[in-house]
């Protein structure tokens, strides 16, 4: 199989490395090869883009030129990573001016953006290059009678034309069909396609904490056992906000939160300290299926 | 209420297909599927309305945007809905971080996206390294994360002028 750059970013990378721990086991398993490069911050879609927009696609640039260099594809753990990258390269491939306006910067620190590279969300990877069936066959502890929402998150599927995904950006199945092949079960939630709140936090928390409480309102009253999530900052506004959430509305939000490597680990017989389960706030139940 | 001529351009000449958003004809369907209008929707009084926006915007009435509370630009959430349902194809979202940077430029932005833009051309990382997060790395096994080349990026920042919106 062809060897991948890795784009941790700067949230799995340098905050939650547990969760690159369990996506590395998994590749490790799956047959995934990567190799690293000095990677800077993609930057942020959300961030860094409001920010500067022709910054945004300067830096991004940067980064696909590094790739460029080896001649290697990306596969990047992070929504966010994986929208600017895809959308810096949809940008400049529609619009030849920029591109033009965007090379001549890079050239005065001796770089050159082609446009020969693709990036991959690690989701599509799994699911279309590995595929389900050498999933299925890697998995030694069934998940059957796990109850499981989804939230593959914004910039997984959004806009559409940037993120190129067979899915379709209102009704995505991509994740859905990589839980299920651990044996789990799928609940519908009618606010799965929903906003977790975090971008907005970043400016205005409150508003960010009434989103994550309609999320998890959804997820609760779907009897769903743990929320599984393909995305760093998602997964930190579940894990870390649902105490606080608590106190402040007065209710009871416990809801587990697993990244679909985390889950596949523990469904491929991985220990949970070897990944670092511990680190997660929201406390892991005891919930049966999965053998903690 | 004052055209800007100038505003109403810059606006146009920033979305793909500059004529396209005047195909706009108010449907609501953004603000219907937008998650923030849900939730600071006040009995027919949206806080966030990113139909408004577009409206303004396309008639390039400037000051009613930036002289309005900067919850009209930075509610946003950056969640795509709006550019997906929207029947008309306007990329709302693009014209959005038109808005933002403008608001940033006029240094009316909120203080985490100066902060955060500042760590990432000083660091080259939004997150800088600790060592804690180092050895819990080394801990489970994982390579040292490659340094980028910080020098490189901040010329390159520099070079186009981005470190002056910083504050």
């Amino acid at each position: 199989m062809t060897e991948y750059k890795m784009f941790e970013g700067c949230t799995i990378g340098n905050r939650i490395p547990f969760i690159e721990a369990a996506t590395r086991r998994v590749f490790e398993k799956l047959g995934v090869e990567t190799s690293e490069a000095p990677f800077s911050c993609c930057p942020d879609p959300t961030g860094f883009k409001s920010f500067d927009d022709d910054g945004w696609l300067a830096m991004g640039a940067r980064n696909l030129c590094i790739a460029e260099e080896e001649g290697k594809d990306i596969i990047s753990l992070c929504n966010g990573c994986t929208n600017t990258l895809r959308g810096v390269q949809h940008k400049l491939k529609h619009d030849s001016l920029k591109k033009e306006k965007i090379n001549s910067e890079l050239s005065k620190i001796g770089k050159s953006y082609k446009g020969s590279v693709d990036v991959k969300h690690f989701v599509d990877v799994l699911r279309h290059n590995v595929g389900l069936d050498k999933i299925k066959s890697a998995i030694s502890k069934p998940l059957e009678g796990l109850k499981v929402a989804c939230h593959p998150g914004c910039h997984y599927m959004r806009p559409h034309e940037w993120m190129e995904t067979d899915d379709d950006p209102m009704r995505p199945k991509t994740l859905r069909e990589l839980v299920a092949a651990t044996g789990a079960t799928v609940v519908d939630y009618e606010e799965e396609v929903i906003c977790c709140g975090s971008a907005v936090s970043n400016a205005y928390e409150e508003i960010g904490m009434q989103n994550l409480k309609r999320k998890l309102d959804g997820v609760m009253k779907a009897g769903a056992d743990i929320l599984v999530v393909n995305c760093p900052a998602c997964f930190q506004q579940f894990d870390t906000n649902q105490r606080t959430l608590s106190k402040e509305f007065e209710a009871k939000y416990n809801i587990p939160v697993l990244y679909i490597t985390e889950l596949y680990a523990l469904a491929m017989g991985v220990s949970p300290d070897d990944i670092g389960l511990k680190y997660h706030r929201t406390r892991l139940r005891d919930i049966e299926p999965l053998g903690l | 209420m004052v055209m800007d001529f100038e505003f109403r351009k810059q606006v146009m000449d920033y979305h793909q297909g500059s004529e396209v958003i005047k195909y706009c004809y108010q449907c609501s369907r953004c603000t219907d599927n937008c998650p923030v209008s849900y939730v600071t929707d006040e009995f027919y009084s949206v806080k966030y309305n990113p139909r408004y926006n577009i409206l303004n915007a396309l008639l390039g009435y400037k000051d009613k945007i930036f002289s309005a509370d900067p919850l009209a630009i930075w509610g946003c959430t950056v969640c795509d809905t709006c550019d997906e349902v929207c029947p008309q194809k306007i990329e709302l979202t693009e014209v959005f971080t038109l808005l933002k940077n403008q608001s940033i430029a006029n240094g009316d932005g909120p203080d985490f996206i100066y902060q955060q833009a500042k760590t990432v051309i000083e660091n080259g990382k939004a997150i800088p390294m600790q060592s804690a997060i180092e050895r819990r790395r080394q801990q489970m096994g994982l390579p040292d994360i490659m340094a980028p080349n910080a020098d490189e990026l901040q010329s390159l920042m520099s070079n186009m002028g981005i470190d002056k919106k910083l504050k």
